[in-house]
């Protein structure tokens, strides 16, 4: 055996590369279990691709048949119902460990220098995960996936000059329809392989940096740092344990949950569902976009480009943030801020699962206000956080020197 | 106790501290956020009134059909919404794994116009359906998985039409041909219609006393389905009443059936799964208390 890995050294160094980057890569010894969740992504990735592959293997893309074909996955296929509620299910365990993931590095400052790029390379990842899920949400042909469909493509009619014919060229027609679902099914196929690829290139922005950790401080000592194996290869797979446990539970006893029932229409051109929500990772986007409703004929555009903002504006991120100090644990002010851009996030949520002309208390508060008001919050954020740290409001407290 | 350890102490309170005060920060986020979605109760369009939950033995973990309703169910389902209605995704033949003898299914299907082998399609011809109608009707095959509310719903719609009290009171609150508040109330605690707004409310009288299709759970109140199952509706061999109430809880529960036979399956395995996964995480921790013990 050892010879043999000799003989494959000599020419690829796999024995060196996986001791210096998976058994000895240093990582810091002070992780919390909030370090659990990009592993965890890892591997909720590779159940949807996994389940997709043999999906794809059942599934057709057309209009006359994907609703069918759906049920006789469910059916007629053995185990079809576990791969099509395990990859449904998956795509929103895959958003809820994202966003701990991004939330995670943004309460720790794990996008601040020398961390930028690795954080690129995570929105990218996320801006795709959108994608992808949008476009596979479309493939089982239901009334949500119609209506969902042509509601989100619409968008594209608000971008000037180009709009409206760029919305034909999309659907590949004048209507969502079977050329719609068709390219939906190969971009579908494609994206996540490009995403795995774009994963690749986190890892290994990540090593060439190494992990940040709670503390948010430059690890200089090697008394500071575990190798990767045994430590956290056995603190993931635990986590992994975890997961699988919360995950099965609703594989296996709710896998509608996070289903609209109205999916389980065949979808049909010819009837507007009484209210078409997006899935709930996609909410408070939603609400953002919707927020936007008092700059008449401009308020399309502009509550796409808010909705796109939403996303973007964690690009620039790392350069809002002018605090001397990474870690919110030190940081009394931010860390407030932090919290109110969670439960904004939520509240935002909240809105985009409701019609557009509720009201709450009694019709005293149009849900378009709380949207509007929550909208402005979130953007306030990144506005205040870079306000209190550029003008050296915030004091923060003692860092430590060392792990 | 050395210096260190104190240290090591301190930090671990310092630390649990934290974790207790994020944790009660989260709480009373959710606590208040909780609060007001609930009291605030958001007004939609309009009001519609939500079917009550029922005792269904299939549902939960440990849920089973019951197999005796689960043949009067299909029964029902056969005799009854398969003039109008198709069950497309169940063949007849499949419904031998209810317990029914290869003979009983062929009289089934015949019953209905079709051979053993034939999916559960409706002789109804779709054209005529939506002549007569004003609309197809809908394919029964996933109907309680299509609907908010679920097996409940569909409970409520074939168990809410307007029975002779209902249209009694119908009759005497429109002989003024006006409805009074106190009338209003009376009218909202039987046919679950909106109080708020007695004009709405009298023009859903008059329709309901015109002989329209009322139905208290349906959203809008007025649909194309008549009622479809009345008190003996269906002749039952297990001397089982055939009441509308019982002939309803049978064919919704047959129809939860068709909407994923493969449920019981599904639940069996999940127990093993979880189980399995719950053993080996114990023991994933284990190994992780263990190695991680040297680290200071």
């Amino acid at each position: 055996m050892s010879k043999i890995m000799e003989w494959v050294d000599e020419r690829l160094p796999v024995t060196e590369l996986l001791k210096s980057q998976a058994t000895e890569y240093p990582t810091p010894k002070n992780l919390n279990y909030w370090w659990n969740f990009g592993s965890l992504a890892l591997l909720v990735l590779i159940i949807m691709i996994a389940t997709g592959l043999f999906l794809a293997m059942h599934y057709k893309a057309d209009a006359n048949q994907s609703f069918d074909v759906v049920e006789h996955i469910m059916r007629d296929v053995n185990f079809g119902w576990l791969l099509r509620y395990a990859h449904a299910n998956g795509a929103s365990f895959f958003f809820l460990v994202v966003y701990v993931h991004i939330l995670r590095g943004m309460y720790y400052g794990s996008y601040r220098k020398p961390r930028e790029i690795l954080w690129w390379f995570g929105i990218i990842i996320f801006f795709m995960m959108m994608g992808t899920a949008f476009m596979g949400y479309v493939l089982p042909w239901g009334q949500m996936s119609y209506w969902g469909a042509a509601v989100i493509t619409n968008l594209m009619s608000a971008i000037p000059v180009i709009g409206e014919e760029l919305v034909i060229w999309i659907w590949g027609g004048f209507s969502v329809g079977d050329p719609t679902l068709n390219r939906f099914f190969a971009l579908h196929f494609l994206l996540p392989l490009v995403i795995f690829g774009v994963v690749i290139l986190h890892l290994w922005a990540l090593h060439a940096v190494h992990s940040n950790n709670p503390d948010g401080i430059d690890v200089h000592d090697e008394k500071d740092t575990l190798p990767f194996h045994p430590y956290y290869t056995v603190k993931d797979l635990y986590g992994y344990g975890v997961f699988m446990i919360v995950f099965c539970v609703f594989v296996f006893y709710a896998p509608n949950f996070f289903l609209e029932p109205d999916n389980y229409i065949p979808a049909n051109p010819m009837q507007t569902p009484a209210h078409i929500v997006p899935e709930w990772y996609f909410l408070p986007f939603y609400a953002i976009l919707r927020s936007i409703d008092f700059l008449g004929s401009f308020s399309k555009l502009a509550g796409v480009l808010a909705m796109v903002g939403a996303i973007m504006i964690l690009f620039i991120l790392p350069f809002l943030d002018r605090s001397p100090v990474r870690s919110f644990r030190y940081r009394p002010l931010s860390r407030q801020l932090f919290w109110i851009f969670v439960v904004d996030c939520v509240v935002l949520g909240w809105v985009g699962y409701n019609p557009a002309d509720a009201a709450i208390f009694n019709g005293a508060l149009p849900l378009i206000v709380v949207g509007r008001t929550c909208t402005a919050i979130y953007f306030g954020y990144f506005f205040v956080l870079w306000a209190i740290t550029a003008f050296d409001i915030e004091k923060h407290q003692p860092v430590p020197k060392s792990i | 106790m050395n210096c260190k350890e104190v240290v090591g102490f301190r930090s671990v309170v310092k630390r649990a501290g934290r974790v207790v005060r994020s944790a009660a920060a989260i709480m009373v986020a959710t606590a208040t956020l909780a609060t007001v979605l609930v009291s605030g109760d958001v007004q939609a369009s309009s009001g519609v009134a939500i079917p009550p939950k029922q005792p269904w033995s299939f549902l939960g973990v440990f849920g089973q059909f019951d197999q005796a309703a689960l043949k009067r169910g299909a029964q029902v389902a056969a005799q009854s919404c398969m003039a109008c209605h198709s069950i497309k995704y169940i063949k007849f033949d499949q419904l031998r794994q209810l317990g029914f003898s290869e003979l009983e299914v062929k009289a089934l299907a015949e019953g209905a116009g079709r051979t053993k082998k034939d999916a559960m399609i409706s002789s109804m011809d779709p054209v005529a359906a939506k002549e007569s109608f004003g609309v197809v009707p809908p394919d029964l095959s996933l109907i309680t998985k299509a609907r908010k509310g679920y097996e409940d719903y569909v409970y409520g719609i074939l168990t809410g039409y307007a029975t002779e009290s209902d249209m009694a009171l119908a009759n005497r609150v429109m002989a003024d041909g006006q409805v009074t508040a106190e009338e209003a109330k009376e009218v909202a605690s039987a046919l679950l219609l909106d109080a708020h707004h007695p004009d709405k409310m009298a023009e859903s009288l008059k329709r309901l006393i015109g002989g329209e299709n009322f139905n208290r759970y349906f959203p809008g109140n007025f649909f194309a389905m008549p009622q479809p199952l009345m008190d003996g509706a269906v002749a039952y061999t297990d001397g089982t009443e055939n009441s509308k109430v019982q002939l309803s809880r049978d064919v919704v529960t047959f129809l939860a059936w068709a909407a994923e036979p493969t449920q019981m399956e599904r639940k069996a395995l999940g127990i093993k799964v979880i189980l399995y996964l719950v053993v080996l995480t114990i023991m994933l921790y284990a190994v992780k208390r263990r190695l991680w013990a040297k680290v200071h």
